[in-house]
């Protein structure tokens, strides 16, 4: 039985490959994407474009990484979500869990566009393709500090003494951040026991375990520097609130925005072709509008005041992140949560 | 419902005759099915992760749980959240309901009472714990009064302290005590105290001798809801703690939401489910002690 279907889901893909039309005008196509203004960006830039090209209607499926992993997990046997966004890190998990398609560079010409560090293969096959960078930077209140920071180790200044946060592993940054700043501290890679030791001489005033969480600490005072990502960071700004972000010395650690073509869906074709739509040099120069995700997309321009507010800050580019290998981070996981619960998540 | 939460045999029926069951099953399906579907179907998944351990049947897990003195620092900190929020409810929601029930005379004032005291529980924990995270937080609205009128030189931290953790608690969990003291106050029959007062005893000795024996099991389940309630918190805790003090529900949440090991999950799940259990089956002899004063 199973092997029976996934037969028929082989055959399906590779008539999805050879034949990259759209079946039928009536179809309608579901993509998992995230809540708030990444939706309403991914509707506006990739999803119209597509219906407006394919008469394709698109289903938003909406559901941070997690949950979108959550299910395509538990309908593996009978997909009803056909295309995925989930973020770095989570999309090396659902690879593993074996629920993502191979993507074919032949039903995505696009595909040869997009910077080869946004190419994400394993077994020789591509099963995400990064749609646009983000970080966490330094994120500060501008009326509150005066000289704009210009390293992470601006944080330990005792003016800012109890008004800083950074993440915890609760967030998807939290882990990576550790082992960032455990790189950029010279510290041996296989022991964290230094780093952890300075994280306790930090006088926070919280550890946000969601991005929101981080807005709201920048928003009301009770945070006046640390960490945030640049997504969020930007739109407290654009709001109008005294909120700076920079990328230090150091560098920032970032990750990406992922698309998936989910395994078995019997629309691969149609998936393969929003896939396309999401790596157009327009599609990507509008999310860089809308978030200032950092284009994955090669030789995408956009205007001056949108650059500056890219992930890799002005003049930089991809090579200036620091994107760390999310297979070593989630074999880690578990034993760096540990460790920040027993050091630092208690008085 | 009071007698049944706290387990007391004398007003559970010990055998109901036959013909009355059958009539009665037709009835119980529907919430049996529920009961089976979403608590005794996930509870069974939770428990046998947790006794898998590399694809084996173990016990690993719980010896990693219970081995471990971090964890045990934990569910101390989690059961002292709990007692202490528990015990301030206690004294701010006894009154409450005695006043409600007793002093209030107007029926139309009551009942505006009692839905200003359960207006809250429409707005979701997410909001109403943001709320208290802008209330207490440096700049908030608690510390700039208190600063403004002098009490304070600069601004106490409430975020990120135990402190702040039973605030955000007592707020939410306030209506449920106030709720199971009232039913029980409101049955009392008021001709008890009227012999005691008559017999010579003062209001006091009333109170102690009469009335509060009598409403003890109310009290007892709406401690033991609160107590229950405090202990297994996410949202609270995890917002007002800033990150800075675990507690239980915290850590199982971690392990399934990020680390992704729902063994190791599932036996920190497990082991709060058999503490919470215990001590609250302590607090129903408790009750049925009270309850047999009587």
């Amino acid at each position: 039985m199973t092997s029976l279907r996934a037969a028929t889901c082989c055959a399906a893909l590779m008539a999805g490959a050879a034949f990259a039309q759209p079946a039928a005008a009536q179809t309608s196509l579901t993509v998992a994407w995230y809540g708030g203004n990444w939706g309403e960006a991914f509707r506006a830039c990739v999803a119209e474009p597509f219906t407006k090209a394919t008469g394709i209607k698109v289903v938003p499926e909406i559901g941070t990484s997690t949950v979108t992993l959550a299910k395509l997990q538990q309908q593996k046997a009978a997909p009803t979500i056909d295309v995925a966004w989930m973020d770095g890190g989570i999309s090396e998990l659902a690879q593993a869990a074996g629920v993502t398609g191979a993507i074919d560079p032949q039903a995505v010409p696009n595909l040869a566009k997009v910077s080869p560090e946004a190419v994400y293969k394993a077994d020789g096959a591509v099963f995400a393709v990064g749609t646009g960078y983000y970080s966490l930077g330094l994120t500060y209140n501008t009326q509150k500090v005066k000289t704009p920071p210009t390293s992470w180790n601006d944080l330990w200044n005792p003016e800012f003494a109890g008004a800083v946060t950074i993440p915890s592993p609760a967030n998807s940054s939290g882990v990576p951040f550790i082992l960032f700043l455990n790189k950029i501290w010279g510290n041996p890679a296989n022991d964290l026991s230094k780093t952890f030791a300075k994280l306790k001489t930090l006088d926070t005033a919280l550890y946000f375990d969601s991005s929101g969480a981080a807005s709201n600490a920048y928003q009301s005072g009770e945070a006046i520097i640390g960490a945030h990502f640049s997504v969020g960071a930007w739109d407290l700004a654009d709001k109008g609130l005294p909120i700076g972000f920079a990328v230090p010395k150091e560098g920032v650690w970032a990750t990406d925005a992922r698309l998936h073509l989910v395994k078995g869906t019997p629309r691969a074709a149609e998936a393969a072709r929003f896939i396309d739509t999401a790596l157009t040099p327009q599609a990507s120069a509008c999310l860089a509008e809308k978030l200032y995700l950092g284009p994955s997309v090669q030789g995408v321009s956009v205007a001056p005041d949108i650059e500056r507010k890219l992930p890799w800050g002005v003049g930089g580019s991809v090579r200036n992140l620091q994107l760390f290998n999310w297979a070593d981070i989630n074999r880690d996981r578990g034993a760096i949560t540990d460790a920040w619960n027993r050091e630092l998540a208690r008085q | 419902m009071t007698a049944a939460l706290t387990g007391d045999p004398a007003t559970v029926p010990a055998a109901a005759p036959p013909t009355a069951l059958r009539r009665a099953l037709p009835l119980l399906a529907a919430p049996v099915a529920f009961f089976v579907a979403f608590f005794a179907v996930p509870m069974v998944v939770v428990l046998s992760s947790s006794l898998m351990a590399g694809g084996a049947p173990s016990l690993a897990n719980y010896a990693r749980v219970l081995l471990d003195q971090y964890h045990w620092d934990v569910l101390a900190v989690t059961f002292r959240i709990a007692a202490l929020t528990t015990l301030a409810v206690t004294l701010l929601g006894y009154p409450l309901a005695y006043y409600l029930v007793r002093v209030v005379s107007s029926n139309a004032l009551r009942r505006g009472c009692v839905i200003l005291l359960l207006l809250p529980l429409f707005t979701s924990n997410i909001v109403r714990s943001f709320g208290w995270m802008i209330l207490l937080g440096r700049n908030g609205l608690v510390n700039d009064t208190l600063v403004g009128i002098g009490l304070l030189e600069r601004p106490i931290r409430f975020l990120g302290t135990e402190t702040g953790i039973v605030i955000g608690l007592v707020y939410i969990l306030l209506p449920f005590i106030v709720l199971a003291v009232g039913n029980a106050l409101a049955t009392v029959d008021p001709t008890l105290e009227e012999a005691s007062a008559d017999l010579g005893s003062s209001p006091f000795t009333t109170f102690w001798t009469v009335t509060f024996p009598l409403c003890l099991p109310g009290l007892i389940a709406g401690v033991i809801m609160v107590f229950t309630l405090a202990a297994s918190a996410y949202v609270t805790p995890a917002l007002l703690s800033g990150g800075k003090i675990t507690v239980f529900p915290m850590l199982i949440f971690q392990q399934y939401s990020t680390v992704f090991d729902v063994h190791y999950g599932g036996a920190l799940s497990i082991t709060l489910l058999v503490f919470t259990l215990v001590l609250v089956a302590l607090a129903g002899r408790i009750g049925n002690g009270g309850g047999n004063r009587s």
